[in-house]
């Protein structure tokens, strides 16, 4: 299992690591025909939805995409602080 | 007799395709085994001159495939190894000359004939890669461990998972590291290039300038003792007859201390 990172890219990372990480991303899209802004709007909705239920802490919020063999998952994980209900 | 039709593909141009079909085919030879080396990169005629082979081409695969000529008449006999042979590509055609029917019937008459048929292809992903695949039950991608190369080596992986009914197994070779540069992480390890395609490893071979000698004296560099490129390509060949060949250095060539921490802990697939 991996976990691709590109919420939180550190700037000191090694050239090979952040080679890695891109590659990775890229793989992901390309498997999927995933055009580049997708998962950014995705996020953007699936916040909102969330929020409709949930004050959420938005400084935490995190999306990940995690890769199984050549399969990737969407990891969401929404820290909620109040029910809105 | 019935051999195994092995192609060696890559999505990107310029990997090193024709370099390993020419090593993959001498190393094989060389273990005793009977080899034909199919160049399928017709109008662009390559494996010949790696051969060392160029001034004895008299008929080729597209003469074989239109019925100019036998199939053994075009055969060109390797210099060294009385076991190897090559059919070269046409140098005056394109890729439409051979389809894919064609393809599968040519393989099924070398196959009689050989232990091992190596299929040189053409770059892309088009219709030359389709036909080269045609005939062939395995599969070796190659690829560099740079992004653009690794990208397309997955969209390879990708059409030949598509078509697992023909071919029932693909590995990757790793070609032109430089264990200097993934020291220094200025490159992605033979490591990091297997966990993100996702496939076996069939072999690494090091950036060696012995290799640009060793087509332009025509002499495959497998066929030289004392090179570490050229053994290489001879453990390529032990792994394809089923020995089980340990990676040369691969820890060296492959991640810091800290890399094999975490491998311990956490065990890569490969
Ligand atoms: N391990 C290596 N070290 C140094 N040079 C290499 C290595 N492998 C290949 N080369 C060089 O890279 C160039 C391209 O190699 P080659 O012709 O085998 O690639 P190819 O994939 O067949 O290209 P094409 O897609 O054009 O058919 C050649 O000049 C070759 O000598
Ligand atoms: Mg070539």
């Amino acid at each position: 299992m991996q976990v691709v990172n590109w919420f939180f890219r550190r700037k000191d990372e090694s050239v090979r690591s952040q080679a890695k990480d891109r590659m990775r991303l890229m793989l992901i899209h390309d498997r999927l025909e995933l055009p580049a802004d997708r998962l950014s709007s995705l996020e953007e909705e699936l916040i909102a939805v969330v929020s409709r239920y949930f004050d959420i802490d938005r400084q935490t919020t995190r999306f990940d995409l995690q890769q199984y063999e050549r399969r990737a998952a969407l990891i969401a994980n929404f820290p909620l602080l109040r029910s809105k209900c | 007799m019935s051999g195994r039709v092995i192609v060696i593909t890559s999505g990107k141009g310029g990997v090193g395709k024709t370099t390993a079909s020419a090593n993959i085919g001498v190393s094989l030879a060389q273990t005793g085994v009977s080899v034909a080396m199919v160049d399928m990169d017709i109008g662009l005629r390559n494996l010949d001159i790696l051969m060392g082979l160029e001034n004895r081409v008299v008929y080729n695969l597209v003469d074989v495939v239109e019925e100019r000529c036998k199939l053994r008449q075009a055969l060109v006999k390797d210099k060294r190894l009385p076991n190897l042979c090559l059919l070269p590509a046409a140098q005056t055609r394109d890729k439409s000359a051979v389809n894919a029917e064609q393809m599968k019937k040519l393989c099924g008459e070398l196959k009689a004939l050989f232990d091992y048929v190596i299929v040189d292809s053409p770059a892309g992903i088009e219709s030359g890669f389709q036909n080269a695949v045609a005939g062939a039950e395995e599969a070796i991608v190659i690829t560099t461990p740079e992004m653009s190369a690794v990208r397309d080596a997955d969209r390879i992986v990708g059409l030949l998972e598509a078509r697992k009914e023909e071919i029932s197994q693909y590995r990757l070779v790793l070609n032109r590291v430089r264990p200097g540069m993934i020291r220094t992480n200025d490159m992605m390890s033979v490591e990091d290039v297997l966990e993100i395609l996702s496939v076996k490893l069939l072999g690494v071979v090091p950036e060696d300038e012995q290799i640009i000698v060793s087509t332009n004296k025509g002499e495959p560099i497998a066929g030289t003792d004392n090179i570490r490129s050229g053994l290489a390509f001879r453990n390529i060949a032990r792994r394809l007859r089923g020995e089980d060949v340990p990676f040369m250095d691969l820890d060296e060539l492959n991640a810091n201390w800290f890399g094999k921490v975490v491998k311990f802990f956490a065990p890569a697939r490969v």
